[in-house]
C-alpha cells in the first residue's frame, strides 16, 4: 500500500508538466531580466513562460541545434546568427508584429550582421575590457604583460576573447584568419599564460571585489557588477582596441507559438520594461528610448555606455570561415595544454 | 532454473542495449565522419579525425589525465581504506558513520567543488587562518593549480571508494581477526596479512569507480585549476560545444575509451575473479 | 591500533566535512561576495521564492528517486544474475559504461534520442533525463552489489532449496536480506550519482526537466550565488536528519 502511494506520488511529480494555459519558452543569458519581467508579461498577456538561462554561446548552440528542443525564443550573440541561419534554426521576425521596433537605437536598426533585422532584434550589448584594482592604472592589453602583474591577473575562458586581446596588442582584427598574425598572437598568449592566475569568465567578479585578482579581462557588464559593491574597481575599454559583442533576440523556426514570440520581444522592446531590466541588471540596453528613461548616472555610465570616441575603437566579433575556425582550435589547444 | 537466471538479467539487458549500446554505436560512426560545417556531421567517411591522435599534443593530454586520476585514485585509497576500517569496526552506530561519509555527497557536485574555492583562495580560510597566525605574510596560492584539481577529485570521489571497501569488510569474519591474534599475530600484521586480502575485491572495485570518473572529469580541472589545464574530459568537452568538432569529439572519446578497455582486459587477464 | 584508526578517520571526516561547514556558514552571511559581514537569513528567503530553483530542486529530487529505485531493482537483479552465473558480455556492457566520459555518453543518448523522435512524438524531458540516469546509474549499483554477493555464502541459498523454497523464493527470503547493506549502499550511490550529474542530465533534459545541478551550474558560471548555498545547507541538512531518524528507526 504504501510503495503504491509513493509510486503514484512520484507519477503525480513526473507529470506535473502538463498544464493547459499557452506556454513560451524562453532562453535567455543569466541576469539579462529584471525580477518583474516574466511575472508581469504572464500576468498581461494570461500565459505561463518557462524561462530557462544559459552560460556561454556555445551552450545555446548545443541546447537548440536539433531543432526540436522545445523553445521558443533564445537570445545568441550577434556573430552565432549566420551558423544559426546556415542550419535553418531561426524563423524570420515579422516587423508588422512589433509596434515597438522603432524604440530600438538608431546604431543598432541596421546592425552589420543582420542589416534588415530579419532574423533577430538586438536585445543587450558591450565591451570587453580590463577591470583592474584602481590603483594600477591600466589603459592598454600591453599593461596586462607588466611583471608587478605577475600571478594576480586572469583571462577569459573563451577562445576568440584571448586571441581577440592578443591580436589588438599587436595592431591587428580580432576577426583576423590570417595565420601569420594568429601564429604571433598565439605567441602572445602564451607568454601571458606563464603570468596568470586563471581563464576565468564571471567568476572573476567576487575575486576582483575581495581583491585576490589585480587584473582581468572582463565584460563590461561583469566590471560593472565588480564596481557597483567596491569602488576600489575600475575598467578600461583598451587604447589599442575591443572587441564588441551584442546578443539578440530570435524566434526559433521550430516555435509553434510564432505570433506569441513575437508579442514576448515586442514586449521586452517597450521603453518602461526595458528600462527595468537594465536598472536591475546593470547590463547596455540596444534600447534607445529605453536609455533616456534611466537615471542620469546609469544612462551615461561609461563602462556600459563608453562615449563614441571610445567606442569607435571598438571591433564586432564575425563568423569565422572553417580554416580559421580548426585553426583558431588548434592554437587554443596549444595554449591551453602549455 | 536456466529460464530464471535469464529473466533477471533481462531488464538490465534492454536498458544497456538501448542506453548504451545503441549511442555509443552512434558515436562510433560520428567519429569517422567529416565535421559538419556549424556543426553536427556529414558524410563522407574519413578516418581524419582519429589519425590526429598520433599528435604529439593529444598525447600529452591523454598523458597527463592519466597521471592525475591516478595520483587521485592512490590518495583516495589512502585515505578512503582506513575510514571504510573504521566504519566497519565501529562497535556502535555504524551506519551512523556511514552517512557521515556519504552525507557531504548528497550535495551537488558544483556546490562542493566552489566550497573548496571558498577555502582555498587568497581570502579564504587557509590563507586567512595561516596569515592571522603569523606563519605567512602573503597568501599562499593555493587554488588554481594541479593540486587543487586532485584534491577536489578526492573529495569528489572518495565516497565511491569507501562504499565497496566497507561492503568486504563488513562481511570480514571478526573470528579470522582473532584466530591470527590467537596464532601470535599483531593487529598490524593481521591488518596486513588478513584483512586487507580478503578486502581486495571492494578496492579494485572502489579503484576503478574513482580512477574513471577522475580521467573523464572536466568541471574539477575548469573551476578548481582555472581552466589552465587541459585534460582529455576538457578536449572532448571543448569539440562538443566550444569547437564544434564533433567527429574529432567522438574519435576522442574513442580513443579514451580503448586505452581504458585495454587497462581492464590487462586487469582481468591477471586477476579473472576480481572483478564483477 | 584501535586510536590510530579512530584519529585517522577523525582527520577525514574533518576533510569531509570542513567544505560543507564553510558553505553553511556563508549561507548566512549577509554579504554577496565571500567576505563576512554579519548574520542574515536573507539568502533563505530569496532561494525559496526562486521559481526557477524551487523547480530545478523539485525535478532532481523526483528524478533522483525514480532512478534509484528503477536502477537498485534492476542492477540488483542483474547481479544476482550474474553471480549465479557469470555473464562476461554484460559484465563487459556495464565496466565499459563505467568507463565511458560522460559527454561522450551525452552526445550519444542524445543523439539517440533525436533519432527516436522522428518515429515517435515526444520530446526531451523528464523521462528521457530519467531513463539516461537509469542506464549510468546500473553499473554502479552492480559493482557494489556484487562485491557483496562475493562475500555471501551461496550454501544458504542451496539450504534453503534443499528445505523446500523455490529459486525465487530462496532469493527473496534468504539471499536479499543477506545482501540488504549492499543494496542500499548501491541505491544510495545510485541516487547520489543521479543527484549530481550535470554533464549528461544537460545535454538530454528538456524544457521542463531542469535540474538542481543544472540551475546551480548557470549561477556558479556567475560567481557564487550565496542563495544557493543556502538551498545546499538545506538538503544537506534535511537529509542528515533524514538519516538519523532512519537510523534509529532501524535501532529500535
Amino acid at each position: 500500500m504504501k510503495r503504491r502511494v509513493f509510486l503514484s506520488g512520484l507519477a503525480g511529480v513526473a507529470g506535473c508538466g502538463g498544464s493547459r494555459t499557452l506556454r513560451l519558452n524562453v532562453c535567455n543569458w543569466s541576469d539579462y531580466v529584471a525580477e518583474e519581467t516574466i511575472p508581469n508579461f504572464e500576468k498581461e498577456f494570461g500565459v505561463e513562460v518557462r524561462y530557462g538561462t544559459f552560460e556561454s554561446s556555445a551552450e545555446l548552440f548545443a541546447k537548440v541545434m536539433s531543432g526540436n528542443s522545445g523553445w521558443d525564443v533564445v537570445f545568441p550573440p550577434a556573430e552565432d546568427l549566420q551558423g544559426l541561419r546556415a542550419l535553418n534554426l531561426l524563423a524570420p521576425v515579422r516587423h508588422e508584429l512589433l509596434r515597438n521596433l522603432d524604440r530600438l537605437e538608431p546604431g543598432f536598426r541596421r546592425p552589420p550582421w543582420d542589416p534588415e533585422l530579419r532574423w533577430g532584434i538586438p536585445y543587450m550589448h558591450g565591451s570587453t575590457g580590463i577591470a583592474f584594482q584602481k590603483h594600477l592604472a591600466i589603459r592598454r592589453w600591453a599593461d596586462l604583460w607588466r611583471d608587478p602583474l605577475q600571478g594576480r591577473i586572469t583571462l577569459l575562458d573563451d577562445p576568440v576573447e584571448v586571441l581577440g586581446a592578443c591580436l589588438k596588442k599587436l595592431g591587428f582584427s580580432i576577426n583576423s584568419a590570417d595565420p601569420v598574425e594568429l601564429r604571433a598572437a598565439q605567441a602572445e598568449a602564451l607568454e601571458l599564460k606563464k603570468r596568470i592566475r586563471a581563464f576565468l569568465n564571471a567568476e572573476v567578479r567576487d575575486q576582483l571585489v575581495a581583491g585576490d585578482v589585480q587584473a582581468a579581462q572582463a565584460w563590461a557588464i561583469t566590471a560593472q557588477q565588480a564596481i557597483a559593491e567596491t569602488d576600489r574597481v575600475a575598467f578600461a575599454h583598451p587604447e589599442e582596441g575591443f572587441p564588441l559583442f551584442c546578443d539578440n533576440a530570435v524566434i526559433l523556426r521550430e516555435s509553434r507559438r510564432q505570433a506569441l514570440a513575437h508579442r514576448f520581444i515586442d514586449y521586452l522592446l517597450r521603453p518602461d520594461v526595458a528600462a527595468a531590466i537594465v536598472v536591475a541588471t546593470g547590463t547596455a540596453t540596444a534600447n534607445g528610448a529605453a536609455r533616456g528613461l534611466l537615471p542620469a548616472e546609469v544612462r551615461d555610465n561609461p563602462v556600459l555606455y563608453p562615449p563614441e570616441e571610445i567606442r569607435r575603437k571598438g571591433e564586432w566579433f564575425e563568423p569565422q570561415p572553417p580554416a580559421s575556425r580548426k585553426l583558431r582550435d588548434r592554437l587554443w589547444t596549444e595554449i591551453k595544454a602549455a | 532454473m536456466k529460464r530464471l537466471r535469464s529473466l533477471f538479467l533481462a531488464p538490465a539487458w534492454l536498458v544497456i542495449a538501448l542506453g548504451f549500446w545503441i549511442p555509443m554505436g552512434i558515436v562510433a560512426a560520428y567519429s569517422v565522419l567529416t565535421r559538419g560545417m556549424y556543426g553536427g556531421v556529414e558524410l563522407p567517411i574519413t578516418a581524419e579525425s582519429l589519425a590526429r591522435f598520433a599528435d604529439p599534443l593529444y598525447l600529452g593530454i591523454l598523458a597527463k589525465s592519466f597521471v592525475l586520476a591516478g595520483i587521485a585514485t592512490v590518495l583516495c585509497a589512502v585515505l578512503g581504506f582506513p575510514l571504510a576500517l573504521f566504519v566497519a569496526r565501529a562497535s556502535s552506530r555504524k551506519n551512523l558513520w556511514l552517512s557521515l561519509v556519504i552525507l557531504p555527497f548528497w550535495t551537488s557536485f558544483l556546490i562542493r567543488t566552489y566550497a573548496w574555492v571558498f577555502l582555498l583562495r587568497d581570502t579564504g580560510l587557509f590563507n586567512t587562518m595561516l596569515i592571522a597566525t603569523g606563519a605567512i605574510s602573503e597568501p599562499m596560492p593555493l587554488l588554481y593549480n594541479d593540486g587543487a584539481v586532485i584534491t577536489g577529485l578526492v573529495y569528489g570521489y572518495l565516497p565511491f571508494f569507501v562504499l565497496p571497501v566497507y561492503a568486504t569488510l563488513e562481511r570480514q569474519d571478526p573470528l579470522l581477526r582473532d584466530a591470527a591474534a590467537d596464532l601470535g599475530a599483531s593487529p598490524w600484521a593481521t591488518l596486513l596479512r588478513v584483512t586487507l586480502p580478503l578486502a581486495a575485491p571492494g578496492i579494485r572495485a572502489g579503484a576503478l569507480l574513482v580512477f574513471v570518473p577522475s580521467l573523464g572529469a572536466y568541471i574539477t580541472s575548469d573551476l578548481l585549476g582555472g581552466s589552465k589545464t587541459v585534460l582529455i574530459g576538457n578536449l572532448v568537452q571543448n569539440q562538443f560545444t566550444a569547437g564544434r568538432d564533433w567527429p574529432f569529439g567522438a574519435a576522442a572519446g574513442m580513443v579514451l575509451m580503448s586505452v581504458v578497455a585495454v587497462l581492464l582486459v590487462l586487469l582481468l587477464r591477471r586477476d579473472p575473479e576480481s572483478l564483477l | 591500533m584501535t586510536r590510530w584508526l579512530a584519529a585517522y578517520a577523525a582527520a577525514a571526516y574533518a576533510f569531509l566535512h570542513l567544505p560543507l561547514l564553510v558553505l553553511a556558514a556563508f549561507s548566512v552571511n549577509s554579504a554577496k561576495s565571500a567576505v563576512w559581514e554579519r548574520f542574515s537569513w536573507k539568502w533563505y528567503a530569496e532561494a525559496f521564492a526562486d521559481r526557477q530553483l524551487m523547480e530545478a530542486s523539485a525535478n532532481s529530487l523526483a528524478i533522483a528517486i525514480a532512478a534509484a529505485v528503477l536502477s537498485t531493482v534492476i542492477g540488483t537483479l542483474a547481479a544476482y544474475g550474474m553471480w549465479k552465473r557469470r555473464s562476461p558480455v554484460m559484465a563487459g556492457s556495464l565496466y565499459l559504461s563505467l568507463v565511458t566520459p560522460e559527454i561522450v555518453w551525452g552526445v550519444a543518448l542524445l543523439a539517440f534520442f533525436q533519432g527516436l523522435f522522428r518515429f515517435l512524438d515526444v520530446r526531451l524531458g523528464l523521462h528521457t533525463v530519467i531513463a539516461a540516469h537509469v542506464a549510468f546509474s546500473i553499473a554502479y549499483v552492480v559493482v557494489v552489489v556484487l562485491a557483496r554477493l562475493r562475500t555471501f555464502d551461496p550454501a544458504l541459498e542451496e539450504a534453503a532449496m534443499d528445505l523446500g523454497a523455490t529459486e525465487w523464493q530462496a532469493f527473496w527470503r534468504v539471499t536479499l536480506p543477506g545482501i540488504a547493506p549492499g543494496v542500499i549502499a548501491g541505491a544510495l550511490l545510485a541516487f547520489t550519482v543521479s543527484m549530481d550529474d550535470y554533464v549528461i542530465t544537460s545535454l538530454v533534459a528538456g524544457v521542463d526537466s531542469e535540474t538542481l545541478p543544472m540551475a546551480i551550474y548557470a549561477a556558479a558560471r556567475r560567481g557564487v550565488s550565496p542563495a544557493l548555498n543556502a538551498i545546499s545547507t538545506v538538503i544537506v541538512f534535511g537529509l542528515g536528519v533524514l538519516i538519523v531518524v532512519s537510523e534509529r528507526l532501524q535501532r529500535s
